[in-house]
Parts: structure tokens; C-alpha cells; sequence
């Protein structure tokens, strides 16, 4: 009766066989599995243990607070601010997971998550190194990603620090902006001690003065975690040593003057773009560097977003170039300087010279007209520069050949880039035989050397070349490197690198010769050529300059930019221009100036009022229309 | 009549014999490895907790959760001792039924990590059935190979076996859950090698898998599980995805040297080194930190117990017993190295858990099931006759 539940076959067949192989392969499976771990815990255990040990402690940048930019008053340009960034370690992201962990941290951040991908995946540095993905994130937003840290693996929320620029478009040109380091800068910079998620000034001074603002990194061991958490600092390997602060040459003041004049004579004149610079020409400090349209820097210090940023570069008035020293235009009548100056010195004029002035010259079959389609008759030194008579200078530049001509241009610095303190910088073009012969494989004719004697044809200069042309015409004939800053201040307060009028070359042109021209130059507003400069208290010498390019209307009639470059005694209410004490030279420019006046001169004319505090208003409205093409040269 | 003929039995288990000879039946041996291993595992989820910086009586931290499951782990192996186990035999298809219903519910309602459904949220707590269907699967097995035991030299009782584990093996595999599926075959192919199988057909079988291997990479496999197979097969290739937990896992193994880095001092496990330290890679944890010394203690103990089923298994005289402890200490042999030689490096990285130490209450419970299982077959055998 038991016997029945006992098992339907109580004779089985045990298969001992079986049950010895079972046996077997699991003693060989344990002997399998413990020989490896005799393999890595007895027999390389030491290795393994330092592994863990380096795995844990990382040795850690310290980075180094940047320096901060003055104005030449003191006044702080800009700051330091604590910013959440959010940073992704390629290396902590499994592959699988990448495109899901990009889409949720894009949901968070409100960005593409096909953005995120695309920088992580064009970030310059190795897998392990962070990418920054998301700057100046707001706090409640860098909370939220912090705390969903477990389903957003290889992520992490930093504090670092970002670069506001409190007057922001004011001096965007001139200060420049931090951003992402590049593969190229990296791979350049990297034995400096850069990293490869480090900030690096892109324009601007933030760029040219990169070495000294950043300061020194400091080193430190790090207890890390796998996901690039830090646990905890073990050790303080090297202090990090703030950057320098830099001191500019440039007043706010006067920048926001310039800017004010700037932006009133193009809303009036409705010009696109245009230039205002302001310097001391006996020292090369600029003071005031203004070039419209401007961008707003902080866009870019706080991670410019894609869209932001094509709108700037599509721009067709480019808001990124600073056009008073990226870009080069004609110089047009303000270029006469070069030719005077050059007929004076080679003695093949006298300032009293007097020249039969025309409505036109012809060369063989050609016409070169003057502005004055009258001409005015005999004219000397102070007629010619002072009227701005083309014919004048046709016969002055004839006299002294391209040669001589592109000698005299490259004296005041024209082809060459002034070496101003800023990135990118333009050389513009002193056309030579030599250099047509380079070019287009011809000399000069004779009518080209005309044209380039008023500033036309070939020449192009950039407005900063133009305005240190005149700063030596004021100094008597020192040419300086325009410098923007004054300073440079160490940590502690010590003065690194204190200001030093830099001296390109003293020109080989006597003192008659310059006060010759500074006296012509006076001339053009006593003359009443710039119209009612002369009623103003302050006493200006200069030149307009009206400069044809592109293509002819239907009327015949080419667009022209307007440039006024003057200055002023070192007592400004004195018209002594046979001193050579000027400390201020202003250059305006005003880019295709379709106006019945000279654009340039009246904004001129805006910024003496504003920087000398001129109450009564000389700003004569009515010659600021468009659309009429007659015009002082 | 199956039914009919077990239904006295149970009454005559306590009736007609003394509690002296179930006692001898009984198999303490076995019962004391498995608590041995169960307090390791116990061990490691308390330094685990502490190192994840919990307080460890906490509602909620590992250590707390693994105690509350070990607690119903010995609940349940009393329970399933004491319960006859030919009720198995009989219910056999009701158990199919249902373990395969339950992997359906846990594709429809199931969560997991990365667009994957495992688990399945029961109240407070969540539970893999897929963990489950490894002994259900034993069981029916074991059943249905013992009715067949004479004709096991035969293609069809083999082809049977086969067939009855693809409806669960699909329903792991679209979870996706490949570890189990592993699993799942060798526990097939443990219990047919056993059971006495013609090993004709065994590896006729064993050779069809080579086109099936070929096919399922082509058609089942995800991205991330080719990944993973690829990664292990050519480290260099990807140094920090994949491979990244096997290297640091290798490094936490290799750091503890003969004596360990000391309960709740395993670096790597705090520094997150180790991305699922208290499942998966939990080996490696005890690895570093109790050292080459207390990892083969584990070993020891796990092969005491494998040792302990097979004997249950050869003095049963009921096949459906001799079969089960085959399927249990085939999962628990195949769980142990494939894990083990997962952390170490030597197999890629598959998702199983190690048994008793890898912390997860499903896996917990089902082996105090299996266990349970086989001790209820041990004091259901009169004699002892070798």
C-alpha cells in the first residue's frame, strides 16, 4: 500500500554518470572562477588596489578668477557673476542612452536635444573631459537637473563663474566676450593649462589680453566619484593666482558722448553704419572707439544660442565686425592729407603754390572732374585743402608719381595695421606700381595716380588708420600705435605693465611742412567748407572726405560714404594750429550717406557739443536729408 | 487520478509516520548553507546601505528591504516544506498557465529601466515574475520529464520540453530580459542532461542552437545587449561604455587582495564606481572588501549546497524529484558562474543575480521556493537506503 505512492519505479536508473559529470563541471566551474580570482586578487592585487586608489583621487584644476577691465576713470567694466552651467562627461553617458538623456535634459533646459548631441559631440576635449552644454542656467531649472541626476547619467550641475558686461553694446567692440574654448585654441593652449571646458576670451581685449586676465590655475586632489562628482578636496596642490585687471584708455564718458553723437546723426541721416573714434595723438590712447550696429556681449558670456547667433551673422550690416579697425573703405578728400603733405616735403609745392584749379582735367581722352564743376580758379595751399579741390590734388598727385604718393601714405601708416590692441585687424591698401604690378600685373596710369591722390581708386583704409593719420598730423609727426589700454594691474594692486606711448616712427617730414598742413587743415572750416563748424566756440582743423564705391544709380550717380577727421588744440577755444599740443583727434564715419550735407561732419559736430558741454545747439538738422546726392567732399 | 492518488498522502505524511523520521529525512545540511549564504547576503546589503550613506533601519534602504525580504524567504521555505510537493505535479498546468500569464501582465504593466517592462509594482513592493517562472518552469519540467522518464533515449519527449519553455522564453526575451533567458535554457538543458536524455539528441539540440544564436542576433537582440556582447569580446573597443562596469569591477575584485579592504570600506562601491553595486556587480563588493579569503567561503558554500540538491535529487525516488534538484542546482551552478565570471571578467555583462547576495526579493524567494521544494521531496522519501 505504501509501496504505491512511493514512486511509480522504485528500481530506477539514477544515471550515476550523469550525476558524476554534473558533479565534475561544477567543481571545474568553481576552480574556473577561483583561479581568476587568485589571478586578480593575489596575483596582481597590489596593482589593482593602486588602481582603486587613482580611481578615487583625481588631481583637479583650481581656476583662477579673471581679471577685471576699468576704464580710464576706474570705472568697473565688467564683473565676475556665479552661474549654474550644466555639463555633460561624454564618458559617464552610455552610448545607448544618449540620445534619451539629451532629449530629457533638452526638455529641462528648454533646448534641442539634437544640440546637445551636437556639442557634446564637437567638444574639443577626450571622453572624460566635461562639456559644457548649458550655461547660466536658472537655479530653479539647475535644481530640477540636479535632482533628476539619476535619470540623467554622465550629467552634472556646476557653479562657475561668468563674465557680465554691465554697459553691454556700449563697449561690446572694445571689450569682446568670453566663450568655449575650440579644438584648435586647445590643442594650442593645453600646455598652458587650459582645459578643455574652459572659457577664453574670443574678441575684444577679453581675446588680445587672454594671457594676462586669466591668471595662474591652481592644482588640487580631488576624492571623486564615478559619475564626476567631487566628494571632497584632499589636498591643495598649487594656490590658484587671480588674472591681472586691465585698466582701458577708454572713458565711458567719452564713449557714451561718441556714441550719442553716432547714433543721432545716423537716425537722422538713416544710415546704416558708421564710426566715431576719439584718441589723444600725443599718446595713441583711445579714448572712445565706437562702431554701430553693435552687439550686446553679454548674449555671448552667458552661451549665445544658435538662432541668436546666425540673426547676428546674417546681419548684412555686420554687427559682430568692429568696423573702425576690421574692415576698410575709401578714404575719399580726407586722403588729400597724404598728397599735400607729399607735395610740400619733395618741394614740388609751396603752401602758397598756386595752381590752376578747373571743372576738369583731362589725361588723353579721359575727364577727371572736380566736385566744383566750376573749379575755383587760382588756388593755393589753403584754397585747394580748404575747399577740397579735386584738380588741386589731381596736379599734386601728378607731380609726385604713385611712388612717391604710396611713400607718403605709408609715412602716416596707411597699409599697414596700426597694431592696435585688438584682434583682427584690417591693413588696407596703399596702391603702389609695385603693388599693381603684384596685383594686376600693370603699373599705375597716370589717371589711377590721380584718383588715389583724393582718396579714390584703390586706396582703402580702415577708419583707425585714418584717425592715427591725423594724430601725427596734430603731434608733429609722431606716429603711435593706438593703444586701449592704460594698464596693466596686477592681484595684489601692483601696476604689471604701466602705459607707454608706443612710437611706430617718427616721420621724415619736417615741422613747416606738417604746420603747413594743420593750417590747410584749418582752412576747410574757416573756409566754410564743413559748414557752420566755424560758428562753434571750439576752434576745429580737419578734413571731410566723401569717398565713392560700389555701383551707379540710374541717374549715374555712385553711393558715397562721409568722413570727417579733425582736431583740437590742447585749449580747444584757441585756433593756435601751428602748435603741435592737440590732445584730442575725432574721426566720424558714416557709411553710404545718401545726404544733402556731410553726414560725418555733423556728427562731428553732435560729439563736440556733447563732450564739451556746448549749450547752444549747432546741430543744423536740415542737412541731414536723404536722398539728395550734393554734398561738401 | 493523479489527483486521487496524492490526496491520501497528505494526511498519511503526518499520520502514519513519526516526526523522527521526517526529521531524518530531512536534509539540515542543506538548509544551513542556504542560511549561510542568505546571512552574506544580508551582510552585504548592511554595507552596501552604509556605504549609499543610508542610516540602515530606515524604512526603504537596502539593508531594511533585504531584511524584510529574507524574513518572507524563510516564511515561505517553511511553508513550501511543509506543503507536499506532488500537488505540483498535479497543478502542473495550472502553474503554466498562470506563470505565463504573469509574464504577460508584466509586458503590459510592467516598468523598467530604459523603456524595458520586468518588474511589476505589487503595493508597496515590486516583483520580477520573471524570477518566479525559473522554478514554475523546474517544476512543470520536472513533471513532465518524469512522466516520460522511459522514453527519454526518444527525439519527442526532448522536443517537448523544448517546446513547453518557448511561450515563457519569449514573453523574457520581449521584456527584454536576456539574463533570464539564459537562464531558462540551461535550466532545460541541465534538467535534460540529467533526466537521462539521449545525449544523441542532446547534442543534435546543442548544434541547432548555433543557427538559432545566428538568428536571434539578427532579429531579437537589442542595441544595447549587442553592445554589451561586443564590448566584452573586444574591451579596447569601448573603454567607458559597456566596459566601463567590468573594468571597475575588476579593479574592486583585484584591489582586495587576499584579505579584503574590511566590511563597508570598498572604495570603489562608495566612490559609485561600481553603477549597481547592490545588484549585479554585488560580487564585486564582496570581492574587494571581504577579500579572496571570503569570496571563496561564498564558493564553498555555494557548491556545499549544490552538492546537498544533487543528493536530494539522486535519493529521491520520485523522478519529478531527482528532476528538480537537476533544474535547482542547474540554476543556481549557472546564476553563480555566470554572475561570478561576469565580475571578474571573464563572461560578458548579462543582468543575472547571483543567488541569495544579489539583493532583489523575487530571486530571494523563489530560490526558498526551489529549496522548499526539495525538502519537502527529501522528507517525503521513507527510506534512506544508500
Amino acid at each position: 500500500m505504501i509501496d504505491a505512492y512511493l514512486g511509480p519505479k522504485p528500481q530506477r536508473d539514477r544515471r550515476p554518470l550523469r550525476f558524476l559529470t554534473f558533479g565534475i563541471v561544477t567543481i571545474m566551474a568553481f576552480g574556473l572562477l577561483t583561479s581568476r580570482l587568485a589571478y586578480l586578487q593575489i596575483a596582481n592585487g597590489a596593482a589593482y588596489a593602486e588602481r582603486a586608489e587613482a580611481n578615487r583621487t583625481v588631481e583637479q584644476a583650481i581656476t583662477a578668477p579673471r581679471g577685471l577691465i576699468y576704464d580710464s576713470k576706474g570705472r568697473l567694466l565688467v564683473t565676475n557673476v556665479a552661474s549654474f552651467a550644466v555639463k555633460i562627461t561624454p564618458a559617464n553617458l552610455p552610448f545607448s542612452e544618449r540620445e534619451d538623456v539629451a532629449r530629457r535634459l533638452g526638455g529641462l533646459l528648454g533646448i534641442d536635444a539634437s544640440d546637445i548631441l551636437t556639442t557634446i559631440d564637437s567638444a574639443p576635449g577626450s571622453r572624460f573631459d566635461p562639456v559644457r552644454v548649458a550655461q547660466d542656467v536658472a537655479e530653479t531649472t539647475a535644481r530640477v537637473v540636479s535632482e533628476s541626476a539619476a535619470e540623467l547619467p554622465g550629467v552634472t550641475v556646476v557653479v562657475e563663474t561668468r563674465r557680465e558686461y554691465p554697459d553691454g553694446p556700449l563697449l561690446a567692440h572694445i571689450l569682446g566676450y568670453t566663450g568655449a574654448i575650440d579644438g584648435g585654441a586647445l590643442e594650442r593652449l593645453k600646455p598652458s593649462g587650459y582645459l578643455a571646458d574652459d572659457m577664453i576670451g574670443k574678441a575684444g581685449v577679453e581675446a588680445t589680453f587672454e594671457a594676462s586676465l586669466r591668471g595662474t590655475y591652481g592644482r588640487q586632489l580631488v576624492e571623486r566619484d564615478a559619475t564626476g562628482k567631487d566628494v571632497q578636496v584632499l589636498q591643495v596642490l598649487e594656490q590658484a593666482v587671480p588674472g591681472a585687471s586691465l585698466t582701458l584708455t577708454i572713458d565711458r564718458t567719452v564713449q557714451r558722448e561718441a556714441t550719442a553723437a553716432l547714433k543721432w546723426g545716423m537716425k537722422a541721416a538713416g544710415l546704416k553704419r558708421g564710426v566715431f573714434i576719439a584718441m589723444n595723438p600725443q599718446t595713441g590712447e583711445i579714448l572712445a572707439l565706437v562702431s554701430l550696429p553693435t552687439y550686446n556681449n553679454n548674449l555671448f558670456a552667458k552661451g549665445i544660442s544658435n538662432s541668436d547667433f546666425q540673426k547676428l551673422l546674417n546681419n548684412k550690416e555686420k554687427p559682430l565686425t568692429n568696423h573702425a579697425v576690421q574692415a576698410h573703405y575709401p578714404p575719399g578728400s580726407t586722403y588729400k592729407l597724404v598728397a599735400g603733405t607729399g607735395g610740400l616735403q619733395d618741394k614740388k609745392i609751396t603752401p602758397s603754390t598756386r595752381l590752376r584749379t578747373r571743372g576738369y582735367l583731362t589725361l588723353g581722352s579721359t575727364r577727371f572732374y572736380d566736385w566744383n564743376r566750376r573749379g575755383f580758379g587760382l588756388c593755393d595751399l589753403n584754397c585747394g585743402f580748404g575747399h577740397s579741390s579735386d584738380t588741386y590734388f589731381f596736379q599734386v598727385a601728378g607731380m609726385l608719381g604713385a611712388d612717391r604718393l604710396a611713400f607718403w601714405a605709408r609715412q602716416y601708416g596707411f597699409g599697414q595695421p596700426t597694431g592696435i590692441d585688438l584682434p583682427g585687424e584690417a591693413s588696407g591698401i596703399v596702391p603702389s606700381n609695385q603693388w599693381k604690378m603684384n596685383a594686376l600685373g600693370q603699373p599705375m596710369f597716370a589717371g589711377e595716380v590721380y584718383q588715389a591722390g583724393i582718396g579714390q581708386g584703390y586706396d582703402v583704409v580702415t577708419p583707425m588708420q585714418l584717425i592715427n593719420a591725423y594724430a601725427a598730423l596734430a603731434n608733429g609727426g609722431r606716429l603711435y600705435r593706438p593703444q586701449l589700454v592704460k594698464e596693466i594691474v596686477g592681484p595684489d594692486g601692483t601696476v604689471i605693465q604701466p602705459f607707454e606711448p608706443d612710437l611706430i616712427r617718427k616721420m621724415k617730414v619736417s615741422q613747416g611742412t606738417l604746420r603747413a598742413m594743420r593750417l590747410a587743415g584749418r582752412s576747410t572750416v574757416t573756409l566754410r567748407h564743413t559748414y557752420n563748424l566755424v560758428d562753434m566756440p571750439v576752434k576745429v582743423a580737419g578734413k571731410s572726405g566723401t569717398a565713392e564705391f560700389g555701383t551707379r544709380d540710374k541717374k549715374g550717380r555712385l553711393p558715397f560714404h562721409s568722413w570727417f577727421v579733425g582736431f583740437v588744440g590742447k585749449n580747444p577755444y584757441k585756433a593756435n594750429f601751428a602748435k603741435t599740443d592737440s590732445e584730442l583727434v575725432f574721426l566720424a564715419f558714416a557709411y553710404d550717406s545718401r545726404t544733402k550735407g556731410n553726414a560725418a561732419t555733423e556728427i562731428a559736430k553732435a560729439f563736440l557739443q556733447l563732450h564739451f558741454h556746448i549749450k547752444k545747439d549747432y546741430l543744423n538738422r536740415d542737412l541731414l536729408k536723404r536722398g539728395n546726392f550734393y554734398q561738401s567732399n | 487520478m493523479r489527483v486521487m492518488r496524492a490526496e491520501p498522502s497528505r494526511f498519511a505524511d503526518v499520520t502514519a509516520r513519526s516526526v523522527g523520521a521526517v526529521w531524518r529525512a530531512y536534509d539540515l545540511q542543506l538548509t544551513t548553507y542556504a542560511a549561510l549564504l542568505g546571512a552574506i547576503g544580508l551582510v552585504m546589503a548592511y554595507t552596501n546601505s552604509v556605504e549609499a550613506g543610508q542610516s540602515v533601519l530606515e524604512n526603504g534602504t537596502v539593508f531594511s528591504r533585504a531584511l524584510m525580504w529574507s524574513g518572507l524567504a524563510m516564511v515561505v521555505f517553511i511553508t513550501v516544506t511543509v506543503f507536499d510537493y506532488r500537488w505540483l505535479k498535479t497543478l502542473r498546468w495550472l502553474l503554466y498557465v498562470t506563470n505565463v500569464g504573469l509574464l504577460l501582465l508584466t509586458l503590459a504593466i510592467g516598468d523598467g529601466v530604459g523603456g524595458s517592462a520586468r518588474w511589476v509594482q505589487l503595493g508597496p513592493v515590486t516583483f520580477q515574475f520573471s524570477e518566479l517562472a525559473k522554478i514554475v518552469m523546474i517544476s512543470v519540467l520536472a513533471a513532465y520529464l518524469g512522466d516520460r522518464e522511459s522514453r527519454l533515449d526518444s527525439l519527442w519527449p526532448i522536443l517537448g520540453a523544448g517546446l513547453l519553455m518557448v511561450p515563457p522564453w519569449v514573453l523574457v526575451m520581449m521584456q527584454p530580459d536576456l539574463g533570464t533567458s539564459l537562464v531558462l535554457i540551461a535550466i532545460l538543458a541541465g534538467m535534460l542532461f540529467m533526466s537521462g536524455a539521449s545525449l544523441k539528441w542532446l547534442i543534435a539540440g546543442a548544434l541547432a542552437t548555433v543557427p538559432a544564436a545566428l538568428i536571434g542576433w539578427t532579429y531579437v537582440l537589442r542595441d544595447y545587449q549587442k553592445e554589451r556582447i561586443l564590448s566584452f569580446l573586444n574591451p579596447v573597443a569601448d573603454s567607458q561604455g559597456s566596459n566601463w562596469q567590468v573594468l571597475q569591477s575588476q579593479i574592486a575584485v583585484g584591489s582586495g587582495g587576499l584579505l579584503g579592504t574590511g566590511l563597508t570600506n570598498g572604495s570603489q562601491g562608495r566612490g559609485e564606481f561600481l553603477p549597481v553595486q547592490e545588484s549585479d556587480f554585488v560580487f564585486a563588493v564582496l570581492a574587494q572588501e571581504l577579500g579572496f579569503i571570503g569570496a571563496l567561503v561564498v564558493f564553498l558554500l555555494f557548491a556545499a549546497l549544490i552538492w546537498r540538491i544533487l543528493m536530494s535529487a539522486w535519493r529521491s525516488r520520485d523522478p519529478f524529484g531527482t528532476l528538480f534538484g537537476a533544474g535547482l542546482a542547474s540554476l543556481i551552478l549557472f546564476q553563480v558562474f555566470v554572475n561570478v565570471g561576469m565580475v571578474i571578467g571573464i563572461l560578458p555583462v548579462t543582468g543575472i543575480p547571483l543567488p541569495f547576495i544579489t539583493h532583489g526579493g523575487a530571486s530571494l524567494v523563489s530560490i526558498a521556493i526551489g529549496l522548499g521544494v526539495m525538502q519537502s521531496v527529501n522528507i517525503r522519501q521513507h527510506r534512506a537506503e544508500w
